[in-house]
């Protein structure tokens, strides 16, 4: 089973990163990318270079539960490895109950996101990230919020973490700080590369089923004689099936959100309150219901879908977009998404074959990587 | 009738970068008072407060902090000058952070009431400040922060700063009513790494033309805050995502009078002059 795997190899960056505070870690060894050729490395700030030792600190802090002020939840227990890293609810709930207004996203492939979470323009780096789910209040997640020193105390008393953190920054004196737990976990993040699926070996690895679906996904015409009918591609392209992607190599910020119908409460195209998306950012009525459209990969273990967890198959997704929008008859929801003023320009619904839906959703499922969510590099160190 | 503080006579310490020239200006201390208070009482963490806001709400408080920032007086010919704040646990790059809480769940046993800093020798009759965090310093890396920029209760991630103002009722449930003010409709830039704007600022600007250091506090009133909020948490409907209190969201309608009161444009409104802070 031959890989298209072509090796990158990142050379510790040794750029200037500002005053002489380095924390390069060229001492625990040279970090290698394991991507196909096909795929650029993603972008690493200057003031984090990867290391193999700062990986596996990540990959500790990522599952552990002294990350959470009750010591009940870690990133883990809402991303999850076999399920691509999301959890399999509707919506997340924290570590005291809250329910979060969002599904957990897919952690899978993160350093390639132009913006990160739902739709959030602002945060846009990895570490910078780490501190909502830890800190944040609104909702509670990790709840760490005001808990700062007992973390480090926790850490600084553990059996391990004293020799990772030192190891994982050889040239601070006292590592054990909230600048290297973020770092650190960023860095495992990035290491989270999933672009080995069955999609990745080419057209010729695909069954004709699968094969079918991919040319509809990909702009191919329909039974009903109509070119690039479903439109599936314009959001989601490219080597990550996101058009809001960032890489090693990019040179433009594209950060992308659309509104794609799932409501339709008033005649501002509004969504539920408080989860209204870009909206919440910004406040322009324009950008009401826009989210960033996710990237497709592993999609068929990352049910239910959608920022709130509100189509549960991918059956009733393919239905969404055949229809052009969502219909909610009743309850306080109601409305036609279909009619949504900010949808994108992209959703006009289109006429699809049974045969043709099960074509597109066999070219979906060739989208799992089956290494990711059993590679024993990403997995949960605590686990028995 | 009015007294000029005299203001004591500082060692002439170079605070902050070198600059020859204010070096060689003979430098005196200022410690700027500040308070707060709920009407007529002073706050007290902890403590019941009775008919706040538009419908005469009870609420026990228990935080209440908040930055400034551009900390300037007047002098003699009525020119601005800069304090230049001194640099500890409460203040950093001429930050500083009030703190009235000692009892707060999501706070600490310290308090801090004053300002404190140096200006070049000379009488000083007015003063303007910033409530905020300026922007070149609300939007770095956090976790590298110094004292008082590191204390995570005050982080306001989402939006890559800080919370400028942070007053809660309550010791952290979901039915407090709860006030957080900072910067909104920021924007980032993977490129950058960060945030490169923010459409709404939200930093308070505070002005006394009379202003005597030696003997006058600036007062923080958070009866005057809320005037004419909705604060009985009945009214809420978290349900439907309408959270009692304020996180400065620009949708949240429980926004609007805390915004007009601080003199902040709340989506699109035209701003007047905030009342929250007064000089005694």
């Amino acid at each position: 089973m031959k890989l298209l795997s072509h090796t990158l190899i990142l050379l510790p960056l040794l750029l200037g990163a500002g005053c002489g505070d380095s924390d390069t870690s060229s001492a625990s060894g040279a970090w290698v990318w394991d991507l196909p050729d096909t795929v650029p490395p993603p972008r690493v700030p200057e003031d984090n270079p990867m290391s193999e030792a700062k990986v596996e600190l990540g990959r500790f802090l990522f599952y552990d539960t002294k990350l959470s002020g009750n010591q009940t939840q870690s990133c883990g227990t809402c991303h999850l490895q076999e399920l691509a890293f999301t959890d399999g609810l509707a919506q997340a709930e924290g570590s005291t109950g809250e329910i979060h207004p969002r599904s957990s996203m897919s952690v899978a492939n993160a350093g390639y996101a132009a913006s990160l979470t739902w739709a959030n323009p602002a945060v846009v780096r990895l570490e910078e990230q780490a501190l909502v789910p830890m800190f944040g209040e609104d909702p509670v997640e990790l709840g760490m919020a005001n808990m700062e020193e007992e973390l480090l105390r926790r850490l600084r008393e553990d059996a391990l973490y004293p020799a990772m953190f030192a190891d994982a920054f050889p040239n601070q004196s006292d590592p054990i700080n909230l600048d290297s737990i973020t770092k650190s976990i960023a860095s495992f993040q990035r290491a989270l590369t999933s672009f080995n699926s069955k999609h990745d070996r080419g057209s010729s690895a695909l069954t004709l089923p699968e094969q079918r679906g991919k040319a509809l996904f990909f702009g191919g015409t329909t039974e009903a004689g109509v070119p690039d009918a479903l439109e599936c591609f314009h959001c989601h392209g490219g080597f990550l099936l996101s058009q809001a992607v960032d890489h090693d190599g990019s040179e433009f910020n594209q950060q992308t959100f659309i509104n794609n119908g799932l409501y339709n409460l008033d005649s501002d195209g509004s969504y539920p309150e408080g989860n209204q998306g870009l909206f919440d950012i910004t406040n322009d009525p324009a950008d009401k219901g826009k989210f960033k459209p996710p990237s497709l990969r592993n999609i068929a273990v990352t049910a239910p879908y959608m920022h709130d967890g509100s189509i549960a198959t991918l059956e009733e997704v393919v239905d969404h977009y055949a229809r052009g929008g969502r219909l909610i008859e009743s309850g306080p929801n109601a409305g036609d998404g279909f009619d949504n003023p900010n949808k994108s320009s992209f959703l006009n619904g289109f006429e699809i074959t049974e045969q043709e839906k099960q074509d597109l959703i066999a070219f979906l499922r060739t989208l799992t990587d089956e290494e990711l969510l059993t590679n024993p590099a990403f997995s949960d160190p605590f686990a028995e | 009738m009015k007294r000029l503080g005299t203001l004591m006579v500082l060692s002439a310490l170079a605070v902050g970068c070198g600059d020859d020239a204010s070096a060689t200006q003979e430098q005196q201390d200022v410690a700027l008072n500040f308070a707060a208070v709920v009407g007529e009482e002073p706050f007290v963490c902890g403590g019941t407060y009775e008919n706040l806001g538009a419908d005469d709400a009870s609420l026990v408080l228990s935080d209440f902090r908040f930055y400034v920032q551009e900390v300037e007086m007047k002098n003699a010919t009525g020119v601005w000058v800069p304090v230049e704040l001194a640099e500890n646990k409460f203040q950093t790059g001429g930050v500083a952070l009030l703190d009235f809480e000692d009892c707060a769940s999501m706070g600490n046993e310290d308090l801090n009431e004053l300002v404190t800093g140096s200006l070049p020798a000379g009488e000083y009759d007015g003063l303007r400040f910033k409530m905020g965090v300026p922007f070149e310093m609300n939007h770095v890396n956090h976790s590298t922060a110094p004292s008082p920029l590191n204390i995570t209760a005050l982080f306001w991630n989402w939006q890559g700063g800080y919370k400028f103002l942070r007053i809660d009722s309550g010791q952290f449930s979901g039915t407090d009513w709860r006030m957080h003010l900072g910067s909104t409709g920021c924007e980032g830039d993977p490129m950058v790494g960060g945030v490169t704007s923010c459409a709404n600022g939200n930093r308070v600007e505070v002005e006394f033309d009379a202003f005597d250091a030696s003997t006058g506090t600036v007062v923080a009133d958070y009866a005057d805050l809320v005037e004419g909020a909705a604060l009985d948490v009945s009214d809420s409907n978290p349900e439907e995502g309408d959270d009692p209190g304020c996180m400065a969201k620009p949708a949240d309608a429980d926004c609007a009078p805390l915004f007009e009161n601080l003199g902040l444009s709340f989506a699109g409104s035209t701003p007047g002059p905030q009342q929250f802070f007064s000089a005694e």
